[in-house]
């Protein structure tokens, strides 16, 4: 299913030289769920046989429709789940059979940024506290050490130390996703899972956070797995777009020729599906959903 | 960039930067505050604590000393509540008893709340076996009758204060943990716990570092409620004898020794039942109180009727409302009042005067548009919160639709563009209010109208499609069910009618299989096959108008093309006007005729589409429009708007948008800004805005 397009992107050239970071194999997640007596569980697998590779400083774009299994492939990465087969492998580390702790040192190099930047930070905790709590856990003892850190992460992210000592309630939506970059970045991780990083902000935030991410990245050199909706930002943002349909990676490629020169008929079908930034030629583009529903139709009472 | 106005309920003002913003203790001291009960509850708690420590000062004699000469007295002037059998003095035995009565309580919910609360903790946070297992056992403990238990357990261990404390602990330790059990299991799930994960925090630390402060709110509320009970419990347990030994003064044990004695002394059972009475009362209470005032919860029917006494400025202004008064609209609105009615002699002219901006920037309303199937003018919807400070969500809103016209709303969110949409369906949600304007159906006024003249008008003219069409629609009722019981209130169908009028309805609406689905509940469609069944709803009695309050937000892609394109098709074919309020460009380029622009409470910009796309006039659209990422032009950097929208409430004099705004000068600040020839911009004519500045 994977289509191989060649390097165009002098960017991703050079990152290509590299070994990949990331090497997702084959994995399969499986979630149970109540079948008819509790003992007996009802076993289906969210996503199967799902491949892509990350290099290092490069941007995946990870899109689908809910319940295509990006975000669960996101959190196997993440193991916020458990794989049921394959393999993921980090710097040539099996990540999957790691067991039941997950050693500090794959948590420092891989982080995460969620959709939802209110429910992601304590409410109960000054912001400060969830960066300070961050370096506690991976062994910076020193107090002054971590509130260098912290002040060091709250700048670089576009917050002022009068920030910190806030709670999550007292900023706004694009000034908690920040503190929740600054979290995940503090650590410097090689790779950043964005769960819809920014599909819960407002427009003129969204891009403000996607500007950040950018300028973070060529900061930092690190890697970027976006998992989104919005095909427009994932476009935006991303070295490499891999497109994700009912639990199977149907197409992945460069981010231009993935949608100039889309391959898969799913792909072209949430290509067309996508609003235009424009209302010139919506017309055309109404009928032209018309005719391929149609078609549609006429395939399914055919079979 | 869903209910905004719930946000703004419980969100107090934000400061400026760098000065300290108030926390959250001190606004929920601030809501307790403006409930009398709860005060009242507070002060007789305190008044308690202070008798139970004060006791050995306050009282007149020794509790234990018995005066033979007075026995079974009764209130007398040496002893004000009498004496009991032998002889002691019941005012002091009351006031010491107050002692017992709290330290037992307090004791013994700190035991419960140390036993249950870890154990709730364990079992909600890790979930699975250990939970079903455990919770089971908490179960059948929390069944056991409590006074059953503790009698038990003081059979056991022998009379003591601490036995007393530990037996009457064991029966709210299951409630405890239960409760935070209950309440870890919702925290579990939440992102910052999986954040704690992916950081790599240990389970332990997770548990009580991360989770256990998220608690502290219910488990004090529930120790609160707890409080009164134990105290009933310890006066049962006394009363029955098996508390502390008779030594020790305590009220059920008065209460049992009023009893014994009740034929010659009936008074000695009022004061210490009073006394258990008045102390459960006041802590049940405060329990209650301090709930509300965490939860922003209120007790009172927050609606208040609206008679126009009530309404801001209008206490000296006729009764009739805009609607009985043809001709004239604008009753209701103090400022627009002002600008619209020509009568000077009106009531409220004066009041009216006081309130119009100050530099005469006097906004003229447009003349109502004949034929237009929907005509907002004025529109002005606030907020009271519980604070009890007014704040406008929306302010003088004019929008107008034509039959068969698509207009899209467009705002972010916290604009106001939701509760424009309410007002006009007059679904306003508790705490906000219609403030001004004038809200014109098919001819028809609606602002200000009683709920029963509405529901004709809302169930006859307007349909309304939301954004989660499981919420829309009713999750014990068929599909089947709920369509046809519209057709037939408001189209006085037979059952057999509206049947068929309900499979056409859904087969209009694209839903395969019609008329075996209206057997279906609603949780038995998908998303966008759900939201379908809310369409056909909608349509279900001919609407004039449909409003789609952000119809298609949590739809994908997909699905959301699919809907549109459903929305654009039943345009075509039944020619009734559409309000699509949405956030997103996209929706607007693909479907409207015109659109207008929502900024912090205010319409900035009303434009048909192909206008706002390529001549914004406002620097906000075309703001806005730069920022799009959907854009098909590729740049490093994505254009961006700085700062942030101002929260309702803090919005400030002049233009909304003036401190974000790239042209922004001092004649923006200074005055409202009034909407003029369709924007509302100071420079709109010496601006030219690009459309994409790429």
């Amino acid at each position: 299913m994977t289509t191989t397009t060649p390097n165009t992107s002098h960017e991703t050239e050079a990152s290509r030289a590299d070994e990949p970071l990331l090497v997702v194999e084959d994995l399969a997640v499986e979630y149970e769920s109540a079948g008819a007596v509790p003992w007996r569980r009802k076993v289906s697998r969210a996503i199967d046989g799902v491949s892509f590779e990350i290099f290092p400083g490069e941007t995946l774009g990870l899109v689908g429709e809910s319940g295509s299994g990006k975000s669960t492939t996101g959190r196997a990465i993440l193991r916020l789940n458990d794989a049921a087969a394959g393999s993921i492998r980090f710097q040539g580390t099996e990540v999957t059979t790691l067991g039941r702790r997950t050693p500090l040192s794959y948590r420092r190099d891989v982080q995460a940024i969620f959709q939802d930047p209110n429910s992601s930070l304590n409410p109960r905790h000054v912001v400060g506290r969830c960066v300070d709590d961050t370096l506690r856990t991976h062994g910076v003892t020193d107090p002054g050490e971590r509130r260098a850190r912290a002040e060091q992460a709250f700048d670089q992210v576009g917050l002022s130390t009068d920030h910190m000592h806030r709670f999550p309630a007292e900023l706004s939506g694009g000034q908690q996703q920040r503190v929740a970059i600054a979290r995940a970045l503090v650590l410097e991780p090689k790779l950043v899972v964005c769960d819809e990083a920014v599909s819960a902000l407002d427009l003129s935030t969204q891009g403000q956070i996607i500007n950040l991410l950018a300028d973070l990245q060529a900061i930092t050199g690190v890697s970027y797995l976006f998992i989104a909706h919005d095909l427009g930002i994932v476009r935006h943002i991303s070295d490499r777009i891999a497109v994700m349909q009912r639990g199977h990676l149907v197409e992945i490629g460069e981010a231009e020729e993935l949608f100039t020169n889309p391959q898969h008929a799913y792909t072209r079908k949430l290509l067309g599906a996508s609003p235009a930034s424009k209302p010139e030629g919506r017309d055309e583009r109404r009928a032209r959903r018309e005719a391929f529903r149609q078609m549609h139709e006429a395939e399914t009472q055919l079979a | 960039m869903t209910d905004t106005y719930s946000i703004n309920l419980t969100r107090a003002p934000k400061p400026e930067k760098g000065t300290k913003s108030p926390s959250s203790a001190k606004r929920i001291f601030d809501r307790v505050r403006r409930q009398p009960l709860t005060v009242a509850a507070f002060f007789v708690i305190v008044f308690l604590a202070l008798v139970a420590i004060f006791a050995p000062l306050i009282a007149p004699y020794d509790p234990n000393q018995s005066d033979y000469s007075t026995l079974l007295s009764g209130p007398t002037s040496a002893h004000w509540l009498g004496t009991n059998d032998l002889g002691q003095d019941e005012l002091s035995r009351l006031l010491y008893g107050t002692r017992v009565a709290l330290v037992v309580a307090l004791g013994s919910v700190l035991i419960a709340a140390m036993l249950g609360v870890p154990i709730g903790l364990l079992l909600g946070y890790r979930g699975g076996w250990t939970d079903r297992l455990g919770s089971r056992l908490v179960d059948v403990a929390q069944a056991l009758p409590g006074i059953l238990v503790a009698l038990a357990v003081i059979a056991i261990l022998g009379r003591s204060l601490w036995t007393l404390m530990f037996a009457i602990g064991l029966i709210f330790t299951m409630g405890f943990a239960r409760l935070t059990r209950a309440v870890t299991l919702t925290e579990r799930h939440k992102l910052y716990v999986e954040s704690a994960h992916v950081v790599g925090m240990k389970e332990r630390v997770i548990i009580f570092r991360q989770v256990l402060p998220n608690l502290v709110g219910p488990i004090i509320i529930q120790a609160a409620v707890f409080f009164g009970s134990a105290i009933m419990i310890e006066s049962g347990l006394s009363f029955l004898g098996v508390g502390l030994d008779r030594d020790t003064p305590t009220w059920g044990g008065m209460l049992s020794g009023a009893v014994e004695h009740q034929a010659q002394q009936p008074f000695l059972a009022f004061a210490p039942g009073i006394a258990i009475i008045i102390t459960v009362l006041a802590f049940n209470l405060f329990g209650d109180g301090l709930n509300d005032a965490i939860t922003g919860g209120v007790r009172k029917s927050p609606r208040k009727k609206l008679t126009t006494a009530e309404l801001p400025g209008m206490s000296n202004a006729p009764t009739a409302s805009a609607a009985t008064l043809p001709g004239q609209t604008y009753s209701m609105g103090a400022q627009d009042a002002a600008t619209a009615a020509p009568d000077a002699t009106s009531p409220w002219d004066s009041r009216a005067d006081e309130i119009r901006t100050p530099t005469g920037a006097t906004e003229t309303l447009p003349d109502p548009v004949e034929g237009a199937v929907l005509d907002v003018r004025g529109l002005s919807v606030s907020l009271e919160r519980p604070e009890g400070d007014v704040v406008p969500l929306v302010s003088g809103a004019n929008l107008s639709i034509e039959p068969g016209e698509i207009v899209g709303l467009l705002g972010e969110s916290g604009s106001g563009k939701s509760m424009f949409a309410k007002a006009v369906m007059g679904l306003l949600p508790p705490r906000t209010r219609l403030s001004a304007g004038s809200i014109m159906f098919d001819g028809d006024q609606i602002a200000f109208q009683s709920q029963r003249a509405l529901r004709a008008v809302r169930g006859a003219g307007i349909g309304v499609v939301f954004q989660d069409p499981l919420s829309a629609l009713s999750p014990v009722h068929t599909v089947g069910k709920q369509l046809i019981e519209p057709l037939r209130e408001h189209k006085g169908m037979s059952v057999a009618e509206a049947k068929e009028r309900a499979v056409e309805l859904l087969d209009r609406v694209g839903v395969t299989e019609a008329r075996s689905r209206l057997d279906h509940y609603p949780h038995q469609f998908s998303g966008g096959m759900a939201q379908r069944v809310a369409i056909a709803m909608a349509l279900a009695a001919d609407p004039k108008l449909l409003i789609a309050d952000e119809a298609t937000s949590a739809l994908d892609v997909t699905t959301q093309a699919q809907v549109l394109d459903l929305i654009l098709d039943l345009r075509d074919e039944y020619g009734m006007g559409v309000l699509l309020i949405t956030h997103d460009l996209g929706v607007v380029a693909e479907t409207c005729d015109r659109a207008a622009i929502m900024y912090a409470g205010e319409i900035v910009e009303v434009g048909t589409t192909t206008d706002l796309f390529h001549a914004p006039r406002h620097p906000y659209t075309s703001a806005l429009l730069a920022a799009n990422p959907a854009s098909d032009a590729q740049v490093d950097r994505l254009p961006t708007i700085s700062g942030r929208v101002p929260l309702a409430g803090e919005w400030p004099v002049g233009c909304h948008f003036a401190n974000r705004c790239a042209f922004a000068t001092e004649a923006c600040t200074s005055a409202p800004v009034p909407i003029v020839d369709q924007v509302r911009c100071v420079r709109a004519d010496e601006l030219t805005l690009e459309a994409v500045p790429r």
